[in-house]
């Protein structure tokens, strides 16, 4: 029965992986960006959550919407002023980096001083577990976390193979020149690959605020899991990354049927040495977003 | 008549130059947490400290106005040594208060060969005790709250299993020793322990494995917000055990999270209704800056920084140097120490011996006193 409740905690985590590792992997094939500050993404989106919800009591409803549109405007926001002028400087992937990892610092100490340095929680019975089975215990957020995941990656293929913007980010990631070539503005794509990835990170967000707490540094972990995830996924691949983040939330987890609960976090390191390694294209060959 | 003049000038301006050494500011150091996820702890220490340098200077204790300079460790060890070297090197101030038991016994080595004392307040691992000389305590370490609540938990309550759930540091590794110890002389056992990352923040599956132990107590050795967070995830998750911890328990967030109400904690036993001057004054003063009361964190940097007023103004009256060597001397000489909670001294190796009290988390910012047992 450990095996099982393992199992059901694994499928939580890694659907509220999945969608985070997929933002940013869609963000990072895209633009070929590597946006740090995706995990400060997740905790603005978590603390505007929680403010909207316990702090101005709205609805849930607005405050979902609140968390989205904050996520949204950020990444934008971002990709407009900080990356937009880096690259038109010619900065080099260093520079990038560098600026989005400040801008993480940044937002973590501003969320610090305007909601304080500590735990936060929302308080709801959804993340209170009943047992369905003699030591099996779920809450409604188990199931919640994994049905959500499910329709936003469906969302999301949908969006990616029938829209002509989602068409236009995979052309983005093959062949940026070609895509300029056939009229369209690669700058304008990577305006809509911000905002979806962006987008992605509020469930997750979302959940973690009511399951787990949040606190000023919650995106650091967020930001690792993505990376792993992203290249044990193989660059570029949305499905892959999908994949990979589910893969490592069920590993992490799983992980404490036989070992001892300190190896949990190595298990994320150990998959990833182990593709480095082994498998350095990922999950699914070639760097492509599909 | 010039040279008269100029005399007088001179004079004045030896006058004027030896008041300004009479006035000049003493510093003194603190390396806590003022970023990252412990730096609530950071914000609750400064109240302390700063409450008893203002009493310090509105009582002229000192020749001159003592600041306190804060420099933050981010509650890491690496962090910590950064800020005690900027603190003996850059700023030369003879008296650092310290914080957490990772950076505390990291800067220790650097407080021993810079004979400047480091004074900690907040970390509780049991080996703090035996750093050297120059590293003090103002708080009782987790041997003596573990035993106290263990004796209260086993004794009192009638709970024999025990699980702990301990972050893999000094601090954890120290409360596992403690326990791995105690229980067995008590007729209990500890019947699993599970090591955590520090950087942690998912504990629905240890919630699992604390489940499957099927333990009447499970001890909680975390701090900041992982302890909240991990408090949590074990009542979501269907963990109905005792759950206990030590004094990290004592700040505000947890004593208002609804998952912790019930819990037990330990704290040295310190009376705020006691009539001593310097509680009383320390109490009534808190309350009016912070509108709540005082919990004991707060009162043992409090006690820190009042502990440096009473020995330099102990050395300035001897005329000598504030130093670290003249500050751990003049400790030696002075048998006992007027401080929040009563009067109290030091035992050989710096470490203040204090009773200690098992509280319940009850929703009053401060906790329920449940039992005091003596130190041991």
């Amino acid at each position: 029965m450990l095996f099982l409740q393992l199992l059901a905690n694994g499928l939580q985590v890694g659907a509220i992986y999945a969608l985070t590792a997929a933002g940013f992997s869609l963000i990072f094939g895209s633009t070929k960006i590597f946006h740090f500050a995706h995990g400060a993404t997740f905790a603005i989106a978590a603390y505007l959550f929680h403010f909207a919800l316990a702090g101005l009591g709205l609805h849930w409803t607005f405050a979902v919407a609140v968390a989205a549109l904050s996520a949204v405007v950020f990444g934008v926001l971002l990709d407009r002023l900080m990356y937009a002028p880096i690259q038109r400087h010619e900065g080099s992937f260093f520079t990038v980096f560098v600026a989005s990892f400040g801008i993480g610092i940044v937002v973590q100490n501003l969320l610090g001083s305007v909601f304080g340095r500590g735990f936060m929680s929302v308080s709801t019975p959804l993340s209170n577990s009943i047992e369905v089975m003699p030591g099996l215990y779920l809450s409604p957020l188990n199931g919640l976390a994994v049905v959500v995941a499910i329709v936003c990656f469906v969302a999301l293929h949908f969006f990616m193979t029938h829209t002509f913007i989602g068409k236009g980010l995979r052309a983005l990631s093959e062949n940026p020149e070609l895509v300029r070539t056939f009229g369209l503005s690669p700058r304008r794509l990577s305006t809509y690959a911000f905002a979806l990835g962006s987008l992605l990170v509020v469930p997750g967000a979302i959940f973690t605020a009511a399951g787990t707490g949040i606190n000023p540094a919650v995106g650091h972990h967020v930001m690792l899991i993505s990376l792993a995830a992203t290249i044990v996924g193989g660059i570029g691949s949305l499905r892959g990354a999908a994949c990979a983040g589910l893969l490592i939330g069920v590993a992490e987890n799983l992980a404490m049927w036989k070992l001892g609960t300190q190896w949990s976090e190595a298990i994320t390191f150990a998959i990833l040495f182990f593709f480095i390694i082994f498998k350095p294209s990922g999950f699914f060959g070639r760097a492509t977003v599909s | 008549m010039l040279r008269k003049t100029l005399s007088a000038i001179a004079f004045a301006a030896g006058l004027v130059s030896a008041a300004s050494i009479q006035a000049d500011d003493i510093e003194i150091g603190a390396v806590f947490p003022l970023s990252g996820p412990n730096a609530t702890y950071g914000d609750i220490f400064m109240s302390g400290a700063d409450l008893a340098a203002r009493h310090i200077n509105e009582d002229e204790m000192l020749s001159g106005n003592l600041n306190i300079l804060y420099e933050d460790s981010q509650a890491l060890p690496q962090q910590g040594v950064v800020a005690m070297n900027k603190l003996i090197n850059v700023e030369g101030v003879p008296y650092v208060l310290s914080a957490f038991t990772g950076v505390s016994k990291a800067i220790s080595t650097l407080a021993q060969r810079s004979e400047t004392v480091a004074v900690n307040g907040g970390g509780v691992g049991p080996d703090l005790a035996e750093l050297g000389e120059y590293f003090w305590n103002v708080i009782p370490l987790a041997n003596n709250e573990v035993g106290a609540l263990a004796r209260y938990a086993v004794e009192d309550l009638g709970h024999k299993r025990f699980t702990l759930v301990y972050v893999d540091d000094p601090l954890g590794e120290s409360i596992l020793g403690e326990l791995e110890k105690t229980l067995p002389e008590l007729g209990a056992e500890l019947v699993e322990s599970h090591s955590i990352a520090a950087s942690a923040q998912q504990f629905s599956s240890v919630a699992a494995r604390v489940r499957s132990d099927n333990p009447d107590v499970v001890y909680v050795a975390s701090y900041g917000s992982q302890q909240l967070q991990i408090v949590k995830q074990l009542r979501d998750n269907g963990v109905k055990a005792q759950i206990a911890s030590y004094s990290a328990f004592s700040v505000p967030e947890l004593q208002e999270q609804a998952e912790a109400q019930g819990a037990l904690f330990t704290t040295q036993s310190i009376d705020w209704d006691s009539d001593d001057p310097v509680t009383k004054r320390f109490v009534d003063d808190y309350k009016a800056e912070h509108d709540k009361n005082p919990t004991s964190y707060i009162a043992n940097y409090y006690n820190a920084v009042r502990v440096f007023g009473l020995l330099a103004q102990a050395l300035e009256e001897q005329d000598k140097e504030l130093t670290g060597a003249n500050l751990l001397a003049q400790r030696k000489a002075t048998e006992t120490f007027e401080l929040v909670g009563g009067e109290v001294s030091f035992q050989e190796n710096g470490t203040l011996q204090a009773p200690i009290q098992v509280l319940e988390v009850d929703g009053s910012g401060s906790g329920k006193v449940v039992s005091v047992k003596a130190a041991e």
